[in-house]
C-alpha cells in the first residue's frame, strides 16, 4: 500500500483509544463489608427489557417495585435504610443483560438483585457473570421457568412466579375433573414458554387434539382467523387453551369476534395472557371473554374487593400517575413487598448469606398478595407452588367460581396436583410489613 | 508482512499489560470490543471491498454461536477447535447463500439478508438440538491454572477474544492487499470493467460472502463464549443493524478505523443509560434512547464521514500541507 | 372446503395490507432507487396522528385523510430536506452503493424513537369503522369482515387512481421521464428534484394508508409496523420493485402462501416461508413475477 504511514499511526490511535475507553470510569474498591450496605441506603437492582418490543408490556416492572420502594422509604425504611433500586435496561437481549448485570455487581455494587426478567437473558446473566459463585443474592426471577429454582446449579437464586408447568398441570387437573373427555386445543408460542406448557400437559397425561405452535411475533389476527377457521373448527374443540402473552390473547379472541365462534364449553386463558386490563387496553372486546376459565396466583387486578389490590393500586397511581394498573404491575409491587420482609428478616446488619437464610427460614410465611403457599426453605427456592381457576365475568375480570376460590398445588415435576385452601397473610398495616 | 506482524504483537503486548492493570468490568467490555472487531471487520470485507451489503450478519453470528455451542456441549471438543468450525462451518453456510446472494445486489441483497435476519433465530425453535428459547449453555471452562489463582474468568475471555481479533485483523489486513483484494476492489468500483479483464464476477463476490461469513460465525462464537449461552435472543435485528452502524462509523473500507466502530458500539448502552438515569428512569426515555443513539450516529456518520473518519483525517492532513506547503 | 374458502379469505386481505407497503416502496424506488427501509417509520408516525385524531374527533375517516395527509408531507419532507442532501455528499467511495440502504435504516430508528418518546410504549388502539364480524355463508361465519372488503376496496382505489395518474397525466409522464431518465427529462424542461420528491409524497401516502388499515385489526405500537415493512418489502421484490401491478400480485402472491404453509404445512413457518419465497423467486425469476426489463444485478 502506498498510505502505510498513516496506516500504522491510525493503528496506534486506536489503540490509545480503546486503551483510554478501557481505563476510564474504573471504580474505587468499596470500603464497607457489605457491596451496597451504608447506614442510610440499600442498594437493589433490577435489569428487565426497557427498551424493545416487549418493553411495552414487562417494562413497567421496575418502576412497580421502586413505587413500592418510595412508600416504604417514605415511612421510615427498612430499619432506617432507604431502599435505592437500580434499574437496568436489557432490552430482552442475553448479551445486554450480562452487561447490565455485569454493571449492577461490579459497578454500582449493589447488595442483590431482584426481580430480573426474562427467560434466556437471565440465564446468560446467571451463567457469566457468576452470581451463585460470587454469592450474589439473586431475588424472585420475574419468569416461570421453573429452572431456575434449581438450588443446586444457582444457590443465590429464588424462583417466585409459579412455574409454566405447575400451571400446565394444574389446567389439565381442571379440565381432567369437570370436563373429562372433552376435545381440548392447545395454542402455544413456539419457544420454552409454550414448550413448557406442552410438556406440563403431558405430564399431567392430557392428550390436546389440536396443539398450535406459532413462532414469536406472527400472532396476528390473520394468523388467529387461519388457526380457527382451519384447525379449531374443523375439529370441533371443546376447550381451546391460549397459553401465550396477551398480544396473542388479544389476536385470537379478536378473531374470535369476528368469526362470532366459540368452542362448546369454551376459551381457558394461562395467567400471562390473561390479563383482562392488559387486553382492555389492546382493544379486545371483553364480551367475548365472558365465562371463560382463566388461572392466576394472585388477585385480578381489577378485583375491588381485595386488601392488596386495593393497597398497590392506590400506592401504584401516587408514585406512578397516569400509568394502567394491570397484573405485571401487580406483580411487580408484590416481589417488592416481599423483598423488603426478606430485608427486615435478613437483620439490621445483613449480608448477602443472611439475606439468602433469613428467606430460605423465614420466606414461606411472607406476607403477600398470592393465594397459593410460598414454597421456600433450606431445601427449595420454588416461590409460588400452584394457581387458582376462576371464569372471567362480563367485564373481563377474573372471579372465583360461583363464589368459591377453586385453589391448586403442585411441583414442576411429575408430582401430583392436589387441592388446597387459602392461605393468605393479611395485609399488613399501611401495606408495612413489620417482621423480623 | 513482518513489520506488520511486529506491529500485531506489539499492539497484542499493549492489550496484555492494559488488559492486567483494569478491573474485570472494563476486561469484559475488552472482550466485547474484540468481538465487535472481528464482525466489524466481517462487514468491511463485505460491504467495502466486494461492494455487497448485508443485514443479516447477526443471523449468520448465531449460526456460528451455535456450532461453537454444539462443538463444546455435544462432542466435548476443546474450545479453540470449537472456534475454528465455527468459522469454518459458517463459512460454508455463507457460501451457498453467496451463490445466492451473488446473483443480487443493493436493495435485493439488502432484503434477502434481512429476511435471513428474521427468519433465522425462529429456526432456532424448531430442533430440539439447539435448546429453544434457553438455547445452549455453553462451558467456557476454568481459565489455565498455570495463569495464577487471581486471573479471573473475564480476564481468560478477553485474552481469547482478543488474541482472536488480533489474528482476524491480521489477516484481514493481508487479504485485503493481496490481489484478491485488489480484484474485490476492481469488482465493486467497476464490475463490467472487472469482467472484461477476466474476472469471474460470480464466483469472487460468493468467495467474499463466504469469507465474511466466517468471520461472523468466529464472532458469534466468541460472543457466546463472553456470556456462556447461546440463544436465539441473543441475535435480535438490532444487533444486524448495530454491525452496519458500527461498520459504517469506522469507515467502510477502513479497516484501521475498526476499533473505532466496535468501541462506539459499546459505549453506546452505557451513554444510553447516564443519560436515561440523569432524566429519572421515565420509561419513556429509556425505551427510546439506545435506538435513538445507534439510528443518529449512523445518520450523522453517513452524512458527515461517508467514508470514515480515515478518510476526514487523511483530507484535513491533506489540507493542512497544501496550506503550509 | 371451508378451511379453503377461509384460507383463501385471509390470505386475500393479508396480501391487500402486503400491496399498499409494497407499493409505497415500488413507488420511492421507481423515483430515486432507493429502497425505504424508513417507511413503516414515516407510517408510524402518521398513523400515531391518525390515532390522536380519532381520540379527540372520533371520527376514523377524518383520522384516515388526516394519516394520508400527513404521511405524504413527512415522506416530502425527508426526501428534500434529508435524502437530497446526502446524495448531495456522498458521492464518492464504496459508501454510496448502501449510503441509501444505511440512512434510511437510520431515519427508521429516529422515528422510531420519537413515536416512542411522544406516545410511549403502551399497545394502543385504533378501532375500526366498519364491522369486524365477517359475513355469513350458510351456517358458516367466514373470516371475511366488511372491514377486510373495505381495505380491498381501498387498495383497488390506490392501485387504479395511481395508474391513472403514471399513464393519464402530464404529471405521471414527468414522474416516469424523471425516474426513468433523470437527465433527458431535466434537458427537457422537468424539474427533475421536485418531480422526485412528488414521487416520495404519494409514496408516503400509500404507506400512510397501509399503516392506518393495518392498525383496527392490530394494534399501534412504536414498533407495530416492522413485520409489514419486511412483507411488504418480500412482496415487492416478488413483485419485481418496478410496477405497481407487480406489487399488488407480490403482495397477494406472498398473503396467499403465508396463509396456505400456515393453514395446511404448519402454524410456526411464516418467517421462514417468506424468506423461501424471496429465495425461490429470486433466483428462478430474478427479475419478479411481472417481470421488468432491469435485471437485479444493478
Amino acid at each position: 500500500m502506498i498510505r502505510n504511514t498513516p496506516k500504522k499511526r491510525a493503528l496506534f490511535v486506536s489503540a490509545v483509544i480503546a486503551a483510554g475507553a478501557m481505563a476510564l470510569s474504573t471504580m474505587p474498591a468499596q470500603a464497607a463489608s457489605q457491596p451496597g450496605i451504608t447506614s442510610t441506603e440499600i442498594k437493589l437492582g433490577i435489569t428487565s427489557p426497557l427498551s424493545g418490543k416487549v418493553a411495552a408490556v414487562y417494562g413497567k416492572i421496575p418502576g412497580a417495585m421502586k413505587a413500592y420502594f418510595s412508600h416504604v422509604n417514605d415511612n421510615g425504611g427498612v430499619y432506617g435504610r432507604k431502599i435505592n433500586l437500580i434499574s437496568k435496561d436489557d432490552a430482552y437481549v442475553p448479551t445486554l443483560a450480562v452487561k447490565a448485570t455485569n454493571d449492577l455487581i461490579m459497578k454500582d455494587k449493589v447488595f442483590a438483585i431482584v426481580g430480573a426478567l426474562g427467560t434466556a437473558n437471565h440465564l446468560a446473566a446467571l451463567r457469566s457473570a457468576n452470581l451463585s459463585g460470587r454469592g450474589v443474592p439473586d431475588l424472585f426471577v420475574n419468569t416461570g421457568f421453573s429452572g431456575f429454582a434449581d438450588k443446586a446449579k444457582y444457590k443465590t437464586t429464588f424462583a417466585v412466579l409459579p412455574s409454566y408447568v405447575m400451571e400446565a398441570k394444574i389446567m389439565a387437573k381442571y379440565i381432567d375433573d369437570n370436563y373429562k373427555g372433552k376435545k381440548v386445543a392447545l395454542i402455544v408460542q413456539d419457544d420454552d414458554f409454550g414448550l413448557d406448557a406442552v410438556a406440563g400437559f403431558a405430564t399431567a397425561g392430557l392428550k390436546p387434539e389440536v396443539t398450535i405452535k406459532f413462532p414469536t411475533g406472527a400472532d396476528s389476527l390473520a394468523a388467529a382467523q387461519g388457526w380457527i377457521t382451519g384447525k379449531l373448527k374443523p375439529a370441533n374443540i371443546d376447550i381451546a387453551i391460549i397459553f401465550a402473552t396477551t398480544t396473542t390473547s388479544a389476536a385470537v379472541l379478536g378473531a374470535a369476534a369476528g368469526l362470532q365462534y366459540r368452542p362448546t364449553v369454551g376459551w381457558m386463558l394461562g395467567s400471562v395472557g390473561g390479563d383482562s386490563n392488559t387486553l382492555r387496553a389492546g382493544g379486545v372486546p371483553l364480551a367475548i371473554l365472558n365465562g371463560a376459565i382463566g388461572t392466576s396466583f394472585a388477585p385480578d387486578p381489577s378485583d375491588a374487593t381485595d386488601e392488596y389490590v386495593n393497597f398497590f393500586k392506590g400506592i401504584y397511581a401516587k408514585y406512578v400517575p397516569g400509568s394502567t394498573f394491570d397484573l405485571t404491575v401487580l406483580q411487580g409491587m408484590n416481589s417488592a413487598m416481599l423483598t423488603v420482609q426478606a430485608l427486615r428478616a435478613a437483620g439490621k446488619n445483613p449480608t448477602r448469606d443472611g439475606l439468602i437464610k433469613a428467606i430460605e427460614t423465614k420466606g414461606a410465611k411472607f406476607a403477600s398478595a398470592g393465594f397459593t403457599p410460598l414454597k421456600y426453605s433450606p431445601s427449595s427456592h420454588v416461590g409460588y407452588s400452584g394457581y387458582w381457576i376462576g371464569k372471567y365475568s362480563a367485564t373481563g375480570s377474573l372471579q372465583p367460581i360461583d363464589g368459591k376460590r377453586v385453589l391448586y398445588t403442585t411441583d414442576s415435576g411429575s408430582g401430583p396436583v392436589v387441592s388446597a385452601t387459602i392461605s393468605r397473610a393479611p395485609l399488613p398495616t399501611n401495606g408495612l410489613p413489620t417482621n423480623s | 508482512m513482518r513489520k506488520r506482524l511486529l506491529l500485531f504483537i506489539a499492539l497484542g503486548w499493549v492489550l496484555l499489560l492494559i488488559g492486567d492493570r483494569v478491573d474485570e468490568l472494563r476486561v469484559y467490555q475488552g472482550a466485547s470490543i474484540a468481538v465487535y472487531v472481528i464482525a466489524i471487520g466481517s462487514i468491511i470485507l463485505l460491504t467495502g471491498y466486494s461492494g455487497q451489503i448485508s443485514l443479516g450478519h447477526g443471523a449468520l453470528m448465531a449460526f456460528g454461536g451455535y456450532v461453537a455451542a454444539l462443538c463444546v456441549a455435544n462432542a466435548s471438543l476443546p474450545l479453540w477447535f470449537a472456534f475454528v468450525m465455527a468459522a469454518l462451518v459458517t463459512g460454508i453456510f455463507g457460501g451457498i447463500l453467496g451463490f445466492a446472494a451473488a446473483r443480487l445486489s443493493g436493495p435485493y441483497l439488502a432484503g434477502t439478508t434481512l429476511a435471513l435476519a428474521v427468519g433465522l433465530p425462529s429456526l432456532a425453535n424448531q430442533f430440539s438440538i439447539l435448546g429453544g428459547e434457553q438455547g445452549i449453555y455453553l462451558d467456557p471452562g476454568l481459565p489455565p491454572a498455570s495463569l495464577g489463582e487471581s486471573f479471573s474468568q473475564y480476564k481468560w475471555f478477553f485474552w481469547i477474544t482478543t488474541l482472536a481479533a488480533l489474528i482476524t485483523m491480521f489477516w484481514l489486513a493481508n487479504i485485503l492487499q493481496s490481489k484478491y483484494g485488489r480484484t474485490w476492489r476492481a469488482l465493486r468500483s467497476n464490475d463490467v470493467a472487472a469482467q472484461l479483464c477476466g474476472v469471474h464476477t460470480g464466483r469472487q463476490k460468493v468467495l467474499a460472502f463466504s469469507l465474511s461469513s466466517g468471520l461472523a460465525g468466529l464472532a458469534g462464537a466468541l460472543l457466546v463464549l463472553t456470556i456462556s449461552t447461546v440463544s436465539p435472543s441473543a441475535f435480535p435485528l438490532s444487533l444486524s443493524f448495530a454491525l452496519v452502524t458500527g461498520a459504517v462509523v469506522s469507515g467502510i473500507y477502513d479497516l484501521k478505523g475498526v476499533m473505532l466502530g466496535a468501541v462506539i458500539l459499546v459505549i453506546i448502552p452505557e451513554v444510553a443509560d447516564s443519560v436515561a438515569s440523569r432524566f429519572g428512569d421515565s420509561l419513556k426515555i429509556t425505551s427510546t434512547l439506545p435506538g435513538l443513539l445507534v439510528s443518529a450516529l449512523l445518520i450523522l456518520a453517513v452524512l458527515f464521514t461517508p467514508n470514515g473518519p480515515g478518510e476526514k483525517l487523511h483530507h484535513l492532513r491533506h489540507k493542512r500541507k497544501t496550506h503550509s506547503g | 372446503m371451508y378451511k379453503f374458502i377461509s384460507s383463501l379469505l385471509i390470505g386475500l386481505s393479508l396480501g391487500a395490507i402486503y400491496s399498499l407497503m409494497s407499493i409505497s416502496l415500488v413507488l420511492v424506488w421507481r423515483s430515486t432507487r432507493v429502497v425505504n427501509f424508513a417507511q413503516a417509520g414515516q407510517a408510524i408516525v402518521s398513523t400515531y396522528i391518525a390515532y390522536e385524531v380519532v381520540n379527540r374527533t372520533g371520527s376514523f375517516w377524518l383520522a384516515f385523510f388526516v394519516a394520508i395527509l400527513a404521511g405524504a408531507l413527512l415522506c416530502a419532507i425527508v426526501d428534500r430536506y434529508f435524502m437530497r442532501p446526502l446524495f448531495k455528499r456522498v458521492t464518492s467511495g464504496p459508501i454510496v452503493a448502501i449510503a441509501p440502504v444505511v440512512a434510511t435504516l437510520g431515519l427508521l430508528g429516529v422515528l422510531r424513537a420519537v413515536v416512542g418518546f411522544v406516545w410511549g410504549v403502551e399497545l394502543k388502539p385504533i378501532a375500526a369503522p366498519v364491522s369486524l364480524d365477517g359475513y355469513s355463508l350458510g351456517s358458516e361465519v367466514l373470516p371475511f369482515a366488511p372491514y377486510n372488503a373495505l381495505v380491498i376496496v381501498v387498495v383497488a382505489v390506490v392501485l387504479i387512481a395511481l395508474s391513472l395518474l403514471f399513464q393519464k397525466t402530464n404529471l405521471g409522464l414527468s414522474l416516469r421521464a424523471s425516474a426513468y431518465s433523470p437527465e433527458i427529462a431535466r434537458l427537457s424542461g422537468i424539474r427533475v428534484n421536485e418531480i422526485r420528491t412528488l414521487g416520495w409524497a404519494i409514496a408516503g401516502a400509500a404507506g400512510a394508508i397501509a399503516g392506518i388499515l393495518a392498525t383496527p385489526t392490530s394494534y399501534l405500537s412504536p414498533n407495530s409496523l416492522d413485520i409489514l415493512l419486511v412483507f411488504g418489502f418480500a412482496a415487492a421484490v416478488i413483485g419485481g420493485l418496478e410496477s405497481m401491478v407487480g406489487a399488488v400480485v407480490g403482495g397477494l402472491v406472498l398473503g396467499l402462501g403465508v396463509t396456505f404453509v400456515s393453514n395446511y404445512v404448519s402454524t410456526s413457518l411464516i418467517f421462514p416461508t417468506a424468506f423461501v419465497f424471496l429465495i425461490v423467486i429470486l433466483l428462478v425469476r430474478p427479475s419478479g413475477i411481472v417481470s421488468g426489463k432491469r435485471s437485479r444485478r444493478a
